[in-house]
């Protein structure tokens, strides 16, 4: 045994390792990246871990892995789960002979900004058992646990996760060194499992399903997975799951100081909601007043318990939470909130205080997201607003959609170019529905070199295909940034894991899609980049600009600059336009003089192309 | 018993706010103290809001800390202070360290910038016990991140938990080669005067 600190992230991929897992595959998406972060260039011996260019190519690869007999692990946040979800049914349906583990991180409270949304929806339509790890712990041993479990029932088990355990560390317990995976692949040729060819087929698949979800509710009861800890008859019982198990102690010693008195109340703590633990949730029904159940977003615990109250004759019985008003759907939860909902089984009403220090929020100055110093996407977002200048428009006459990932900063001051951000590749299609919808301006669309691969390639096809007027850029810069700097297709080669080294280009693909219309060109040179926007938005057909820098966080990692910037303060008239074109963080007004944080700039150069008066020059030039 | 403590902590991308966290964390480790350590950098790099939640003593424990719950706050920048006013508890510490980073919306004139003044107000409103630290008394080649920790830790009940010796091998632990800069930067946060 080793005690080590990990994140919640890191628990599940040592847990994996410990599993004897054949496979690791991912997507990065905040809150769940690090699981293949942390493998990143160590994976031990015999054992894979890949990023994949998207999540349903990362479920495909691991399941045909569990296919083989051996045991896979997928990685995803919950938007992933929405590309992956076509994949993830039929593997549900068909079942696996090795164990396959699909992680899914949620967002409650969202930290990272995409839909709040809750992947045991997904899970109900799939009938997958759901395992909910409330700490970094339990990140650990539910981990092996759903391997174990997966293989006992002979299909896939969705292993889901939220932002404030899957981003926390703490000092766990973890088993030493584990020896490289044993097992030999098998091929296995069994039509009516893998493959879904006719009624037949499939109606035998969906009974084999719901009979895997009967087993897995099984096994769980019988290994006492949920903690079941009846208290006095008669007394309300608190029913918890993931996360919120952890927050009711300290509810509970708050209820206390309050001076109310939950003594003998029942407590039942889920580790999955899908099989809801059905016996464990009769006996509290049957052993307690009233229940309340804790669980972050969707109430889908909570309708079991109804379900089940009803089926026992106990409907009339309380059951608070959130479909009677009492607590949220929206956002994470908090100690506070768990004991607001404690309380009301007493008729107490319990509200956290209020302070005047909310008021106190008012005074905090703003920090908008914006790009980084040095960032080559701000070449780009400024050559957009002086190209729709140049072709004679106000920027509020022409649509430019934007993307997932860093590139959708452009919507943010000082840009605002960016309209719309809706999924991964997206833009590109959008661009091409606006064209329809009958908008005469030229319509652009933007997108990143990892979004491009990832679900950029169809709807640039299509574009092709229908010949619909759209100028799509490509903004490369060589990594997929804003999840933390992982690897994908169109990372330099010296940057590649696999043995070859391997790089693709991102001009050869868009060519080999059958665009005719191409420019390469180079962020950092605003003259040159507008004057091709302008070139590209008046032809006919599909355009496409690709954008090419390396991201300035990774290049400055190198100690990469591009040179030295300095301002001739007898030439600068103090316009300050040079700071509000570009809102770059490496320039700073001190009252008197406009300067250049030397720490932070990496002489990308494009303040110096927006200085009316030249004033901003190259040291040396 | 042992104590528990929770730890609200913010800055702005770039300070190392998340650093001085993960030294209490490691501190705390050596002590045999369990901690929950949740950073939330958001999709900030540079710049951005900051903050994270620390906490101390208790095995079983949800990561994020309830309105009006921390026992003390720490601030690395004097606006950012404000954020943590809502979660402090009545007579909780609050230490912050009066950095200005300003956006470049304050920088130009274009939007305010709260006052120690304003800050020194709300923290009284809100049952804080405000320690100031002023960044003009960082001595010469301090880190302030490092000066911060040790400030906070000797002026709020942070100290009692996890003291300096421990901190001090977190610190060399981390930095073996600069150890020496890095524990004069301590030894400088222990001296600070409010």
């Amino acid at each position: 045994m080793k005690r080590l600190n990990l994140s919640g992230n890191e628990a599940v991929a040592q847990a994996a390792l410990a599993a004897g897992v054949k496979l690791i595959t991912g997507y990065p998406g905040t809150p769940s990246s690090e699981v293949v972060d942390s493998l990143w260039g160590r994976a031990p011996a015999g054992v894979t871990v890949e990023w994949s260019v998207n999540e349903k190519v990362a479920l495909d690869t691991a399941g045909a892995c569990a296919w083989a007999g051996q045991r896979a692990l997928c990685t995803m946040k919950m938007s992933g789960l929405n590309v992956a979800y076509d994949s993830l049914i039929s593997f549900a349906y068909s079942g696996c002979s090795g164990g396959l583990v699909v992680y899914v991180c949620d967002d409650p409270g969202v930290e990272s900004g995409m839909p709040e949304q809750d992947v045991r929806g997904f899970a109900h339509m799939s009938d997958l058992p759901v395992l909910e790890p409330a700490s970094v712990a339990e990140s650990y041993w539910l981990t092996g646990y759903a391997f174990e479990l997966s293989e006992k029932i002979g299909g896939p088990v969705l292993l889901r996760s939220v932002t404030n355990v899957s981003q926390s560390h703490a000092v766990i317990e973890i088993a030493g060194d584990s020896p490289p995976p044993q097992r030999e692949a098998v091929l296995i040729r069994d039509i009516k499992k893998y493959t879904k060819g006719g009624a037949e087929i499939c109606l035998a698949q969906h009974r084999d399903l719901l009979a895997r979800l009967d087993a897995a509710g099984r096994i769980m009861h019988a290994d006492s997975l949920h903690q079941l800890e009846l208290g006095e008859r008669g007394k309300p019982g608190i029913i918890s799951v993931g996360v919120a198990n952890a927050f009711v102690p300290e509810a509970l010693s708050l209820l206390r100081e309050e001076g109310i008195d939950t003594a003998g109340f029942s407590r039942l703590s889920c580790r999955a909601t899908i099989p809801a633990p059905r016996e464990e949730i009769a006996a509290m029904l049957e052993h307690c007043s009233s229940v309340v159940v804790l669980e972050e977003n969707e109430p889908y615990l909570e309708r079991a318990v109804i379900e089940i109250a009803y089926r026992l004759r106990l409907a009339d019985k309380r059951i608070a939470g959130k479909l009677d008003g009492l607590l949220s759907r929206i956002g994470a939860y908090d100690a506070a909130i768990c004991a607001r909902g404690i309380a009301a089984l007493l008729g107490c009403s319990y509200q956290p205080q209020t302070l005047a220090a909310f008021e106190a929020e008012a005074y905090c100055c703003e920090r908008p997201i914006g790009v980084c110093a040095g960032c080559p996407h701000r070449g780009v977002y400024i050559a957009l607003n002086q190209a729709v200048k140049k072709l004679g428009y106000h920027k509020d006459e022409v649509m430019v959609t934007g993307d997932i990932g860093c590139t959708i900063l452009g919507m943010s001051p000082p840009f605002q170019v960016l309209w719309t951000e809706v999924s991964m590749g997206a833009s590109v299609a959008m661009a091409q529905g606006y064209v329809h919808a009958g908008v005469k301006t030229p319509v652009f669309s933007t997108m990143g070199d990892s979004t491009f691969l990832h679900a950029g390639m169809p709807p640039l096809l299509n574009a092709v295909q229908n010949q619909t007027p759209i100028t799509a850029i490509i903004m490369d810069n060589g990594w997929t940034a804003m999840t933390g700097m992982q690897v994908n297709a169109n990372t330099a080669a010296q940057f590649q894991q696999s043995a070859l080294k391997k790089r693709v280009d991102l001009a050869d693909i868009v060519r080999g899609l059958g665009v005719e219309q191409l420019w390469i060109a180079d962020p950092y040179d605003l003259p040159a980049l507008t004057a091709i926007l302008v070139e590209a938005a008046r032809l006919p057909g599909v355009k496409v600009v690709i954008t090419r820098r390396e991201c300035a966080i990774q290049a400055g990692r190198r100690k990469l600059r591009y040179g030295r910037q300095h301002i001739d303060q007898e030439l600068c008239i103090k316009c300050k336009r040079c700071i509000t074109t570009t809102g770059c963080p490496a320039l700073f007004w001190d009252g008197e003089l406009v300067g250049i944080d030397e720490s932070q700039c990496n002489g990308c150069g494009v303040c110096s192309s927006i200085c009316p008066k030249s004033a901003i020059v190259r040291e040396g030039e | 018993m042992m104590k528990e403590l929770s730890v609200f902590l913010v800055g702005v991308g770039g300070q190392g706010v998340l650093t001085m966290a993960e030294l209490f964390m490691g501190a705390a480790r050596d002590l045999q103290i369990p901690v929950n350590y949740f950073p939330t950098k958001g999709m900030a790099q540079r710049g951005g809001s900051v903050k994270a939640q620390l906490k101390l003593g208790r095995d079983m424990v949800g990561p994020t800390i309830r309105p009006g719950s921390a026992d003390v706050a720490i601030a690395m920048e004097l606006s950012e202070s404000l954020k943590t006013l809502r979660y402090l508890k009545d007579g909780g510490d609050l230490i912050v360290y009066g950095y200005r980073w300003q956006p470049t919306q304050v920088m130009l004139g274009k939007a305010r910038y709260p006052t120690l003044d304003e800050v020194r107000l709300a923290a009284k409103q809100a049952g804080a016990e405000l320690h100031y630290l002023d960044p003009q008394a960082l001595p010469a080649d301090c880190a302030d991140n490092i000066y911060l920790l040790a400030a906070a830790a000797k002026l709020s009940l942070l100290g009692e938990l996890i003291d300096s010796a421990s901190l001090r091998e977190a610190i060399t632990r981390r930095w073996p080669k600069s150890a020496a800069i890095n524990l004069a930067s301590f030894d400088a946060g222990l001296a600070a005067k409010e």
